[in-house]
């Protein structure tokens, strides 16, 4: 009867599971989905689904040869990547870019790192940064956002104001931007769902709203263009990704506000389509140390606010460091050079861990 | 803190019922905090009921009393629902009840009264343990506020409700006994808003005059509310760190069930031999509460309920801090407030998404996953920055967890790793 092995508490847990995330993820996305229809027809649908079968095709893979696991693809996270990848990407991509983008994103976005959860960088946004740097000139011709010829539904009329119905819908930019309306219910879906917190939606709005008034307020002549899809789309679903952003609730606070500022930094300074997946990817670097900085004062302790706030400081000159570093590389194009570098860093990373799990 | 399943309603309003008392019943010496009893009785000897079999050793330790009257098997060791083998006395019940009670006395004083609590073998009875004398030794020190803790915020546990629903006018005579001792201006019955019909029956008592200074205070719905901490912010607003003690700052907390057997002692000169029980769970049977004699074995209480132990996770405690019980040679002891039959836990893991769930419902500010991701990369030393030792293993994180993360697991292990690095250096 008596056995050695421990069952440690609780005996009872909440009816809750990493792939009821995921699933939450894809309800909230998939009125855009339908939105993406109206918009290019199934020129957009095919190329979620080639993201998607992209993804779960390499996960399984791959999966299986640098994890020794075959199951998963039951979290459901192969799919939010593809979803959620496709996206950020214009409506006629050469789909062959596409899987390429997906692969790599799953690949040394995710399973490289030891899998879901493990990860330091937003897969869907290392898939883009893989497609950019991999096929530049496809990436950025203008022919892959828009083909009049394919247009479905050009626009819908919301309360006769123009303005309401290119919220509502609008056949322009990247597939998930087409409603600005549906990306935010999507957003706030996943704030009823507490499968996101408003803190880092609200405090990267607050600081790129305020900051962006301040700047057209100081320099009234400069040009500053942005999509209002792609602030939404990276706010709401990439940003606030569990894996790779901060988990306290100051720590969300900072991680945020710092997303809007680098973000406003980089569109100021010319970096014109990549500025969210730039900023984002940064401060997925910094989340282990803004969660340490921004840990929450242990019951019964002091804070100790002036050590805590000297932390803050050096932090926020590093991620600024970076933030400037990054434009000056953007000016000189040598971007490339950071994704080679974070590609030698996964295979190393991989290899250090593989052989450690070996010698367990 | 955070919302939790209540699963309360099936026993909510049973009334308590007594098991029929086993054969033989196994008295463990270790039912406390600190040192064993020291066996008085040896094998052949003829006890009473309620008769002292085990003395508090020196320090920290309590009284152990016989549940029956009956012959002295001998003393062997037995395994506690934590795992642990303490030496146990074996009696055969000879169903006569000859008894011997407390001694009387005659004119209560404080000192008085915590002789017959420390005769009575009472220890806290939520779980920790605590012999009850030393706790009400409370010096020269002043206390302000007694909390009485009847915030049973685990799920399945309705013992401590049905106590304060049965036996209100003797657990408020118990309030006073003990209020005899610490002497608080303030008296708090906690009561979780889930249960706030209690009042109703508690309030018309609190009219009469040596009651005026007893207040309710219904609580939230949120667990861990009941953890001693947890109340006393609650109640007092005061965060009490880990290192220091409640009455540190003029604060006792005590559990209802702790008082009622204060009562018991004084008034009915009956010693710590038995305790109610809630016993429920997803796949039980029969459930409802229950009072259960100290050292019923595990195996005669299934046989009684007509509950089968298969398949089933058996659980003595709450299904959050109780522990998983596999030997049915285990003993009731004075700290076991619920037996819960569940199901066999998943143990299907996943990697840690860093959702900050966890976080969010760490009563204590912790950030739990990183014990988990410390613990799993061997850096023990490294769990103390992270403030491990404030640690209460509510195992609300693990609750909330969605990716099933092995946190308590981590939390008490790394603890244990980090005990052992510590000593090695010394």
């Amino acid at each position: 009867m008596q056995s050695n092995s421990i069952v440690y508490s609780p005996f009872i847990r909440t009816k809750d599971s990493t792939t009821k995330v995921m699933i939450d993820v894809m309800l909230a996305l998939l009125p855009c989905l339908v939105m993406s229809y109206l918009a290019f027809g199934l020129v957009p649908l095919s190329l979620v689904a080639v993201a998607v079968g992209s993804a779960i095709v390499t996960e399984f893979i791959f999966s299986f040869i640098f994890l020794h696991r075959i199951d998963t693809l039951n979290d459901g996270s192969a799919i939010v990547t593809g979803i959620l990848l496709a996206f950020t990407l214009g409506a006629f991509t050469p789909l062959y870019v596409v899987s390429f983008g997906a692969a790599m994103g799953v690949i040394f976005g995710k399973l490289l790192w030891g899998g879901l959860g493990r990860n330091m960088f937003n897969p869907a946004l290392i898939g883009r940064e893989f497609m950019t740097i991999f096929f530049p000139t496809v990436m950025t011709s203008a022919s892959i956002w828009y083909n009049k010829t394919a247009v479905n539904i050009q626009s819908i009329n919301i309360l006769d104001n123009e303005f309401m119905s290119s919220l509502f819908f609008k056949a322009s930019g990247a597939v998930g931007e087409y409603s600005i309306i549906f990306l935010s219910l999507g957003g706030l879906f996943l704030l009823l769902r507490r499968r996101i917190s408003w803190h880092i939606p609200f405090a990267l709005f607050a600081v790129f709203s305020v900051g962006l008034f301040i700047l057209m307020y100081l320099l009234p002549e400069k040009q500053i263009t942005f999509s209002l899809g792609g602030l939404i789309l990276g706010t709401l679903f990439m940003a606030t990704d569990m894996p790779s952003s901060a988990s306290t609730a100051w720590g969300k606070c900072y991680y945020g506000a710092m997303i809007g500022l680098a973000a406003l930094i980089f569109i100021s300074n010319g970096v014109r389509y990549e500025y969210m997946s730039y900023s984002i990817l940064l401060l997925n670097g910094f989340t282990g140390v803004i969660n340490w900085t921004f840990r929450p004062r242990a019951w019964g302790r002091k804070l100790n606010l002036l050590t805590r706030i000297w932390q803050v400081i050096t932090l926020s000159a590093t991620i600024l460091l970076f933030v400037f570093a990054i434009i000056a590389l953007h000016e000189i194009g040598g971007i490339q050079y950071l994704l080679y570098i974070f590609i030698i860093y996964c295979i190393v990373y991989f290899i250090m861990i593989d052989t450690k799990k070996e010698k367990a | 803190m955070m919302h939790i399943l209540s699963m309360k309603s099936k026993t909510k309003n049973m009334a308590i019922k007594a098991i029929a008392d086993a054969p033989i019943f196994q008295i463990p010496l270790l039912q406390h905090i600190g040192k064993p009893a020291q066996p008085i009785v040896k094998a052949e000897d003829y006890v009473k009921q309620y008769q002292l079999i085990g003395k508090a050793a020196e320090g920290i330790s309590a009284n152990i009393h016989s549940p029956v009257s009956g012959t002295v098997l001998g003393i062997e060791d037995i395994v506690l629902p934590d795992g642990l083998k303490v030496p146990s006395i074996l009696v055969k019940n000879d169903y006569k009840y000859d008894k011997l009670l407390l001694s009387d006395v005659d004119e209560f004083s404080e000192g008085s009264i915590i002789d017959i609590i420390k005769d009575a073998g009472i220890v806290g009875a939520g779980g920790a343990q605590f012999p009850t004398n030393l706790k009400y030794n409370i010096g020269n020190k002043k206390i302000d506020t007694l909390i009485i803790n009847g915030t049973e915020c685990e799920p399945y546990l309705t013992a401590d409700y049905a106590l304060m629903s049965e036996f209100t006018e003797e657990l408020l005579r118990g309030i006073f006994i003990v209020n005899k001792i610490l002497k608080a201006e303030n008296i708090v019955i906690t009561i979780e808003r889930q249960n706030k019909e209690l009042r109703n029956k508690i309030a018309p008592y609190l009219i009469q005059e040596k009651y005026k200074n007893i207040h309710i205070q219904i609580l939230p719905n949120i667990y861990p509310q009941g953890g001693e901490l947890q109340l006393i912010k609650s109640v007092t607003g005061i965060e009490l760190p880990r290192t220091r003690l409640p009455k540190d700052i003029g604060v006792i907390v005590s559990n209802v069930a702790t008082v009622f057997s204060v009562y018991q002692a004084v008034e009915t000169h009956k010693p710590v031999v038995s305790r109610f029980i809630t016993i429920s769970g997803d796949k039980s049977k029969n459930y409802g509460n229950y009072e259960v004699k100290i050292g019923t074995p595990l195996s005669h209480i299934l046989k009684e309920m007509n509950i089968s132990s298969e398949n089933k996770n058996i659980i003595m405690g709450g299904p959050m801090m109780g522990k998983n019980v596999t030997n049915l040679n285990v003993p009731i002891i004075k700290g076991v407030s619920a037996l819960l039959f569940m199901e066999e836990k998943n143990n299907e893991r996943n990697n840690c998404i860093f959702c900050g769930y966890c976080v969010e419902v760490c009563p204590m500010h912790l950030m739990p996953m990183k014990f988990e991701e410390i613990y799993r990369a061997g850096k023990y030393f490294k769990l103390e920055k992270y403030s491990l030792s404030n640690c209460i293993e509510c195992a609300a994180c693990e609750y909330i967890c969605p990716s099933n993360v092995p946190l308590i697991e981590s939390i008490k292990e790394g603890k244990n790793k980090l005990k052992e690095l510590i000593n090695a250096i010394q």
